[in-house]
């Protein structure tokens, strides 16, 4: 039982760290449906805000807030200027956002440099869960996700924004015809796509290297929750999140983590060869 | 009287396909390479080598892009595969050596062809089509590189390996810079034409018409996913044989060679040349190859961001590839020169 806390909250962590990088990709390849190969760049983005941050003196908390504005105006520029006329053919969407997301990595790393970047999170100490100590940092990271997560849910069902990005998604002319602009909408959902990709960069910081080519390792497996969970619902992200976390943390005990990762995704194609949907379809 | 003379017209198409502009271009283009060792040797003629390997992996793509319309991410699994598999065969076990290349080759070129079958069954007979079947073979070159650098016992993880032998057939052993750079023409000459001649017969029509409309393929009674799956194992062997050659021809493997930038850099390969043309691949490896030759030495960043923005200018700009803008430009202008008189 003592064995089984730290695996569980290890568990979480990681299902954490997929819910809030998947949730952009959720929002841009599930519900607008465009394939998006440069959202790990926006997780790089995210990260290499807190850098930029706290090189000039500010604190963690300073740039949780900074870096989904950054992302948010860096993804609606690249929506007006690229993502805008790509919407009609996917296999465009993929050669455009995988250009963009080379540029973007060699931009970053002429810069800031190749070596990794040093960022500290805050709450250095560990808690005692159940009679276990814990990285406070990574109880903080699930509580933040869950929040988000909830957060995200509620303006999408709540909100006015929400429910003219659902009614455009639908049927975007009888959306148009009721007064909604879909230009004005696809470039804010896309936006908030990058922005939530770029908050998770913030989070994921503190836990792994900083280099500009940190995003890729998110590309694959965010597509996945996405496509596991079922396209084109946001609570499919947990139930995705869920499954791939949690199947990864269990391997990661007994064999490398980069073949619990490779394992995982090719059961992830197994999985999508039975239920095509998802688990929790839309 | 229509209907007894339809079926020589459809005769006449498919033949008059073999012997199209294509199949010219392609002979003049063997029988420069052919002659071209007489200009170079030593070191440039093992670069040239290396093109001509990089060039029967871009027709491999081309076989399955081209002609059927999906897009493989994840080209490099299997140029890999090929080459870790020649270069694991003949390191980690004791084989005859004057077999070994031989075994190694068909090692890599029959565990590229399983992946292809497995993962394709999973995904082509699932009814994965289109931009899903390009990330999930996108996630296979990352799934591939991951192995490849975190199982270093036998893949030597990143360093690779180092020491595998060239290739040798029987005791015949093709070493130096001529004789391999033979092997690798002999290879390509024999797979383009191969392949213009498959797909300048009936399952290449076959496969236009999946691209059109599949459902009305199938509707007639062919076994589409089975016919995608066979082209995409087939490419996939093709792209194999590439790999095991580049790597018994350098004498090493790294984790570079099944690496998602190779896959990227395939694609562009292809796209330069003009996809479903397959001699387009031979010329497009050729032109990046000189172009890469001269942007990379600017700076190491320079060639990643050119490719960035040649795919964005790709669909932006040319969405039919580079060679078909050029000659509809040229068409353009005569026509304006026409108006003018």
């Amino acid at each position: 039982m003592e064995a089984l806390i730290p695996f569980a909250l290890n568990a979480l962590t990681l299902i954490s760290i997929l819910l809030i990088v998947s949730m952009g990709m959720a929002i841009i390849f599930g519900l607008m449906n465009v394939i998006n190969l440069a959202h790990g760049e926006f997780i790089t983005i995210g990260a290499f805000t807190l850098v930029v941050v706290q090189t000039l003196g500010g604190n963690f908390w300073l740039a949780l807030i900074a870096a989904p504005m950054v992302g948010y105006m860096i993804g609606l520029v690249l929506e007006k200027a690229l993502i805008a006329r790509i919407y009609e053919n996917p296999l465009h969407a993929i050669l455009v956002t995988w250009g963009l997301s080379l540029i973007l990595q060699q931009v970053i790393q002429l810069i800031f440099g190749a070596a990794p970047q040093s960022v500290t999170g805050p709450f250095p100490g560990s808690i005692d869960v159940f009679g276990v100590a814990y990285p406070a940092y990574r109880l903080f990271l699930i509580a933040f996700a869950l929040a988000t997560f909830a957060l995200t849910i509620a303006v999408f069902k709540k909100t006015r924004f929400g429910l003219d990005l659902r009614a455009s998604i639908q049927s975007s002319e009888m959306a148009s015809v009721m007064g909604v602009n879909p230009d004005k909408i696809n470039a804010r959902a896309f936006a908030s796509g990058a922005a939530l990709a770029a908050l998770a960069g913030v989070l994921l910081a503190p836990l792994t290297a900083v280099t500009a080519f940190m995003g890729i390792n998110y590309l694959a497996r965010s597509f996945f929750v996405v496509l596991i969970g079922g396209a084109g619902s946001i609570s499919g992200v947990a139930a995705g999140s869920g499954l791939i976390g949690s199947l990864e943390t269990a391997l990661s005990y007994e064999i490398p983590t980069t073949v619990a990762q490779a394992l995982v995704l090719a059961l992830a194609i197994v999985i999508l060869r039975f239920r095509p949907q998802g688990i929790l379809p839309a | 009287m229509t209907t007894t003379t339809m079926p020589s017209a459809l005769g006449r198409l498919t033949q008059r396909r073999k012997l199209g502009p294509a199949f010219i271009v392609a002979i003049v283009v063997v029988i420069v390479l052919a002659v071209l060792p007489a200009f170079a040797e030593g070191y440039a003629l093992t670069s040239y080598r290396d093109v001509l390997l990089f060039a029967l992996f871009a027709l491999s793509l081309d076989l399955f892009w081209g002609k059927t319309g999906i897009l493989s991410f994840g080209h490099a699994t299997f140029f890999g595969l090929g080459a870790y598999g020649i270069a694991i065969t003949a390191i980690h076990f004791e084989i005859d050596p004057s077999i070994v290349s031989l075994v190694g080759m068909l090692v890599g070129v029959g565990m590229a062809a399983g992946v292809a079958l497995v993962v394709g069954y999973f995904i082509l007979y699932g009814g994965v089509r289109g931009a899903y079947f390009t990330i999930v073979t996108l996630a296979l070159t990352l799934i591939a590189n991951h192995v490849a650098v975190g199982w270093p016992a036998v893949t030597g993880g990143d360093s690779g390996l180092i020491g595998v032998p060239p290739i040798s057939i029987f005791g015949w052993t093709l070493a130096d810079p001529i004789s391999s750079y033979y092997l690798a023409l002999t290879v390509l000459a024999a797979c383009l034409f191969g392949s213009m001649w498959v797909m300048g017969g009936r399952l290449g029509l076959i496969l236009t018409a999946i691209q059109d409309d599949e459902i009305k393929v199938r509707t007639l009674g062919y076994k589409t996913p089975f016919l995608l799956l066979m082209t995409f194992a087939a490419s996939a062997s093709m792209a194999a044989v590439a790999g095991g050659l580049y790597a018994a021809a350098n004498g090493f493997v790294a984790p570079d060679m099944i690496a998602l930038l190779l896959s990227t850099e395939v694609i562009i390969w292809v796209a330069v040349g003009g996809s479903g043309t397959l001699i387009g691949a031979v010329i497009g490896t050729a032109i990046v190859w000189w172009l890469q030759q001269k942007i990379s030495s600017i700076n190491a960043s320079a060639w990643p961001i050119a490719i960035g923005s040649f795919f964005i200018l790709l669909v932006l700009v040319f969405p039919k590839g580079p060679a078909a803008f050029v000659i509809d430009r040229i068409r353009h202008l005569r026509r304006e020169e026409g108006a003018d008189r």
